[in-house]
């Protein structure tokens, strides 16, 4: 019976050695202290920016293959600013249609082949060629002419080995933006079929010309990036490695931040972040207005009706469809109350559909519409809906102010800020029952329209782009989830995407919030800040509305300790550093 | 004996036999009812600005927009291929990304396994020094309890307790950051230190069922007539728990033991999560999320091999140290 003991022994000194032996070191080897580790919930779903939609894939790709221009937000006049990346300079032809780029001398792909303007022309050919179904092929439309192959080849002109010119059909305010798509080398895709593109193991080993190159990808574990030595756009990262953990679960992730395992986490929730804030000085939390925001979703038509076709006019809902008796659910929810109990100094109340951020758009004169659940009350009855039965709830010809909310499953705050809103609108006499629907069901559920009322999140786009969301035409804009329709709206919409400079169109987005704060076709709740905590001996961030990684390139660390030292993150609003 | 052999194996060969259409079942059902989920490895790609032709180029490239048997048969011609088809989501064929991180899965679940074993061993031979008494008691209490525990909970309480109180573990993967530059010495070490939270996990509730069979066992046993006898004789008690108690006793824990695997299994699947191991659990966890159809039905598929060949070598097992055991 002692060889039970026995056997059991090697076990306890193995845990005991493990344990006891070594502290658990973050970085086991000195080198790796000019490393800087940031934390992913999940892994990247492809080093190829044609297929890429993770926004971490993104950004990563964005280090890896440059664009033709480098973009930065102006948080001062809430504009994107250009500037010169792959391309050195650039100048327009022809009213603005045509934009002359010529390329840095001397970039060269990680395989020694030279970067030329023929890469740049068939990387444009692959993000619009259909086959391909890339997911920024939208960003070909307006290329001259609009369709095929064949065509963008003529759209998209090789004057030289380092000068190209792209032709666009107008002149508009986010062709800079369209081209700034990262390059893609042709002599590694000119060859391939672009019929299985997507499934080719050679985007897996991306050869690129950006600061920084890929050294590894585990998948699910970690990918290493490493500086580029010859990169000349811009310049080789100031940081030996940059790595990318996966670490899904949340409390994990915090926990490594603060034992040193990791320099950046991002999406830190309120409650964490201000405790953080205090209680650590080898941290700083980073807290930006961002581009998400949650909102009510009211289905503002009858499900069922056909939607959108021409002369269809679908049904008002029964419960949403009246523009009084959403504007009394807006004003029974105190959006206030929710931004100050979960958000706290993270967030603040939203309403209009355009963000604070872009403040040349943003209607400051308009203000919420206030908690007032006594005028809640007036506007229902407005609309006929008194407790007649004296059962509690509201109702209207022998229908009840009853509906199920749909909620995705897996958002902590959306799921207490439910709870929240449930209650308010109780008082008001509204049944209201929560249903939490896992997310993917949840999406194919809204945008079938199969839903009375839902709570989401939506960021808005960086260019002001919102015919998705916000067109009358249901079949075209599939994302306009509440089925609002407005002829005034699509007006504007049609007014402000021929302007040749966004800012022009500023009095037309005003116009728009008004109109969307009049009708109330969905309850905006509050934009949300994005979160990002960050170990004070990394330098040289800019953390704001572009990413979290945005230009890490410049990322570097303070390799005395600094601990607890003044801050040298940029903030996102600094004026754009050209190269 | 050689009539025994012969029996054996054959014995052998008809489970392996009936195994066959049991996991052809199996990989019909988990097809179908995988479809059944709302959504498609496409709905990522609806979304605003992204154009709707994207999602259905996705469809037809990978055959879903083909009636649901062309899709079955289709898969099922993967399968005898021995590629089970193509992820979605990795853009590679399932045996290839099966076979990088199945490694993963059996070090962990090996690991896990042989902690189970030893512990359970000693826990209950510990206990059954003196049945009845207090510390046999309280590990009968004790067992009970920790087996009702499931394993996440067990996994966030060691995660606490000794990752983020104490230190002494890592939270999460199987390498620390640039675990490259270290020595091979130290690099298995590091993968100790990361191996021994997630394994515990999956261990501690198998250890609490294995020692509670291996005690009832040994306790039977004991009552046996030529385990009194042998005691009679004067043997030291340690002589007659190795040649008479043990081996009688591990009979009926080897059937349990095959079943255990199917449980270590599912543990290994929320452990990985938890972790963020690198193995065909957290493969599985996410390709449901992303409906990876063909993922899916390749961690069911190599789930149930390795359930069904527990089993299997279980009963084989049990039947060849036991003569009793009727091979009909």
């Amino acid at each position: 019976m002692r060889s039970g003991v026995c056997s059991a022994l090697p076990i306890v000194l193995l845990l005991g050695f493990l344990g006891c032996g070594t502290k658990n070191e973050a970085r086991p080897d000195a080198s790796l202290r000019s490393a800087v580790v940031v934390a992913i919930e999940g892994d990247v779903d492809s080093f190829n920016p044609l297929f890429a939609e993770d926004i971490t894939a993104g950004e990563i790709n964005d280090l890896l293959l440059p664009a033709l221009v480098s973009s930065d937000f102006d948080a001062k006049s809430g504009q994107l600013n250009y500037a010169p990346l792959l391309a050195r300079s650039w100048e327009y032809a022809h009213q603005h249609r045509d934009i002359i780029f010529h390329l840095v001398p001397g970039a060269r792909w990680t395989d020694g082949q030279p970067v030329t303007a023929r890469d740049v022309q068939l990387s444009f050919e692959l993000y619009g060629d259909p086959e391909v179904a890339s997911v920024r092929q939208a960003s070909v439309d307006n290329l001259r002419p609009t369709s095929g192959n064949q065509d963008i080849r003529r759209g998209i002109e090789v004057k030289d080995d380092s000068t190209v010119v792209f032709h666009f059909v107008k002149a508009y305010a986010g062709q800079l933006f369209d081209a700034g798509l990262p390059i893609l080398p042709a002599h590694i895709f000119q060859e391939r079929s672009r019929k299985t593109l997507r499934t080719d193991p050679v985007n897996k080993t991306p050869v690129g010309f950006g600061p920084f190159t890929l050294s590894r990808w585990t998948a699910l574990q970690e990918i290493v990036l490493q500086a580029n030595p010859e990169s000349v756009v811009p310049y080789p990262a100031k940081l030996s490695r940059l790595i990318f953990r996966v670490i899904p679960d949340y409390r994990t992730r915090l926990a490594q931040l603060e034992s040193g395992e990791v320099d950046l986490v991002s999406g830190l929730r309120p409650e964490d972040a201000d405790r953080i804030a205090r209680e650590s000085n080898q941290v700083e939390i980073i807290s930006t207005p961002g581009r998400d925001y949650d909102f009510l979703g009211w289905n503002n038509i009858d499900t069922g009706t056909p939607a959108g076709s021409p002369g269809a006019k679908p049904k008002p809902h029964r419960l949403f469809g009246a523009r009084n008796v959403r504007q009394a659910l807006t004003m029974a929810i105190n959006r206030e109350e929710l931004v100050h109990a979960y958000l706290g100094t993270h967030g603040q109340v939203a309403f209009g559909g355009i963000s604070p951020l872009f403040r040349w758009a943003y209607n400051d004169s308009l203000k919420p519409l206030p908690y007032d659940p006594q005028r809640a009350r007036l506007l229902l009855e407005q609309e006929g809906w008194k407790d007649t039965d004296g059962d509690g709830i509201l109702d209207k010809d022998t229908m009840r102010f009853s509906f199920v909310l749909k909620v995705p499953a897996g958002s902590q705050l959306r799921t207490v800020v439910a709870t929240a809103v449930q209650q308010q609108l109780r008082q008001i006499h509204i049944d209201m029952r929560i249903e939490q629907v896992e997310r993917a069901t949840f999406w194919q559920d809204v945008t079938a329209r199969k839903y009375d009322a839902f709570l989401a999140g939506f960021s808005v786009p960086l260019q002001m782009q919102l015919e998705d969301l916000w067109g009358s035409d249901l079949d075209k804009h599939p994302f306009n989830l509440t089925g609002f329709r407005d002829a005034r709206i699509d007006k504007i919409l049609a007014a402000a995407g021929i302007l040749s400079t966004e800012t022009d169109g500023a009095a037309l987005w005003k116009e728009f919030q008004k109109i969307i704060q009049e009708e109330q076709p969905c309850t905006f709740l509050y934009w949300i800040n994005n979160i990002v905590a960050v170990n004070r001996r990394v330098h040289g961030t800019h953390i704001g509305v572009l990413g979290t990684n945005h230009r890490a390139w410049e990322w570097h660390i303070d390799t005395v300790g600094q601990a607890g030292a003044a801050s040298s993150h940029k903030p996102a609003d600094a004026p754009f550093a050209s190269e | 004996m050689q009539e025994r052999a012969l029996a054996l194996l054959k014995f052998l060969a008809r489970r392996v036999l009936q195994a066959i259409p049991m996991l052809f079942g199996l990989a019909t059902l988990v097809f179908f009812v995988s479809r059944l989920l709302p959504g498609d490895p496409a709905s990522v790609y609806i979304s605003p600005g992204i154009p709707p032709g994207v999602a259905e180029h996705l469809r037809s490239q990978f055959g879903l927009d083909r009636p649901l048997w062309d899709q079955y048969i289709a898969w099922l011609s993967a399968v005898l291929r021995g590629e089970f088809g193509f992820s979605f989501a990795h853009g590679a064929p399932v045996a290839t990304v099966l076979l990088q991180v199945f490694p993963n899965t059996l070090l962990l679940g090996a690991t896990a396994f042989l902690i189970e074993c030893v512990l359970a061993f000693a826990l209950a031979a510990l206990a059954v020094r003196r049945p009845g008494s207090r510390f046999d008691r309280a590990l009968s209490h004790l067992t009970l309890v920790v087996y009702s525990l499931p394993s996440f909970w067990i996994g966030i309480l060691l995660l606490s307790l000794f990752s983020f109180t104490l230190k002494i573990f890592p939270s999460s993967q199987m390498h620390s950051v640039g675990v490259e530059d270290l020595g091979r010495l130290a690099a298995f070490g590091d993968l100790l230190k990361h191996l021994t939270l997630p394994a515990l996990t999956v261990a501690v509730p198998g250890t609490a069922v294995i020692a509670r069979y291996l005690r009832t066992s040994m306790i039977e046993t004991m009552r046996q007539e030529y385990v009194v006898a042998a005691t009679g004789m004067g043997l030291s008690k340690g002589r007659v728990f190795r040649s008479w108690i043990l081996p009688n006793s591990l009979g009926p824990v080897i059937s349990v033991l095959g079943v255990e695997i199917g449980v270590l299994l599912t543990g290994v699947l929320v452990t990985e999560t938890l972790f963020a191991w690198p193995g065909v659990g957290r493969f599985a966890v996410m390709a449901i999320f992303t409906r990876d159809y063909p993922m899916i039905l390749g961690c069911t598929l190599l789930g149930g091999v390795l359930v069904i060949a527990a089993n299997i070598l279980a009963d084989f097992i049990r039947a060849w140290i036991d003569p009793r055991v009727r091979l009909g």
